[in-house]
């Protein structure tokens, strides 16, 4: 067993996180990300929502939280693909997020995260991503040659 | 703007009707619809170009969008919103500014890490519409157009009465 790193020194390392100023707390339910309102994350004045591309960013930097609380990583993944659901607007509110791994192979993982806003079982949007994990250390390093899954 | 050795000034734009609006809509509009999101305004999105079918957009590099400490790589979430911003763009810039589109979903691809300290750009194209969907595919570079950083293909709704 790993201890789990700080969810928000991890997060202090990000610039980008800082911007968007996600915070992470863990709970009985896990890993627990917040995205806080503000008002310049608004995409869409007139309905108000919040811009897609600051809830899916705030997805996938939820996946990476994930991947760090399991997997006691604190060498960052990188982001291979994420794909992006769009359920119904997200007011300009403060959004919460929980991720799950689905698969964790040697080199590759992938994990699906939901963001909501007052109701968890009434998602906003969805995102499922794979990550490419960071080398262990030790183990032969750098992978030049073509990957397998 | 053509110039010519006539001394004749040139053609002057036509003026915006609702119709000339819905469909190619003047430049101004689509400028409006970069710096006019807060999100896409604090990100510092840039219009570069639109056409029908097409925008263009630049994401400039800035220090608080790097993803980690150190590495000088915008974080692949500026660039999520640099294309969805973009997609956006491309529709508004075929169906005009009723079209209200909205994203359905996206699905982006990061090849790999843009250079360090370098802007992202990013071109959208809006290859079908139907009245309520319009599908697009879009591409990100830093340096050339030829090795692009991401890319990424998405569903909008949309609303087309009246076009």
């Amino acid at each position: 067993m790993h201890d789990a790193p700080d969810l928000n020194t991890l997060l202090a390392y990000s610039p980008f996180a800082r911007y968007l100023a996600i915070e992470a707390k863990i709970d009985d339910k896990g890993v627990l990300a917040i995205l806080p309102a503000r008002d310049n994350l608004v995409g869409n004045v007139l309905l108000p929502a919040l811009h897609g591309g600051a809830v899916a960013a705030f997805l996938e930097i939820s996946c990476l939280l994930q991947l760090a609380y399991e997997t006691g990583a604190t060498a960052p993944a990188r982001t291979i693909d994420v794909s992006v659901e769009y359920l119904r607007p997200a007011r300009p509110e403060a959004t919460f997020a929980r991720a799950k791994i689905r698969r964790i192979g040697r080199r590759v993982a992938t994990v699906h995260a939901e963001a909501w806003q007052r109701d968890e079982a009434t998602p906003v949007c969805l995102v499922q991503c794979h990550f490419r994990l960071p080398g262990k250390p030790g183990s032969s390093t750098q992978t030049t040659t073509q990957e397998e899954k | 703007m053509t110039t010519d050795n006539t001394g004749k000034t040139p053609d002057a734009q036509p003026i915006a009707t609702p119709e000339s609006i819905n469909r190619g809509w003047p430049e101004q509009l689509a400028r409006a619809m970069v710096a006019g999101a807060p999100y896409s305004a604090a990100l510092g999105l840039r219009f570069v170009s639109s056409s029908p079918g097409f925008g263009t957009i630049m994401l400039p590099w800035r220090d608080d969008l790097v993803g980690l400490d150190g590495t000088g790589i915008l974080a692949p979430g500026a660039v999520t919103a640099l294309i969805d911003h973009t997609c956006g763009l491309a529709i508004m810039s075929t169906f005009g500014a009723m079209a209200a589109p909205a994203t359905l979903d996206l699905r982006i691809d990061h090849l790999r890490p843009a250079a360090p300290n370098a802007a992202v750009t990013a071109q959208a194209h809006c290859y079908k519409a139907t009245r309520t969907i319009a599908f697009l595919r879009a591409e990100a570079w830093d340096v050339s157009r030829d090795d692009p950083v991401a890319t990424a293909q998405a569903a909008f709704t949309l609303n087309r009465r009246g076009t």
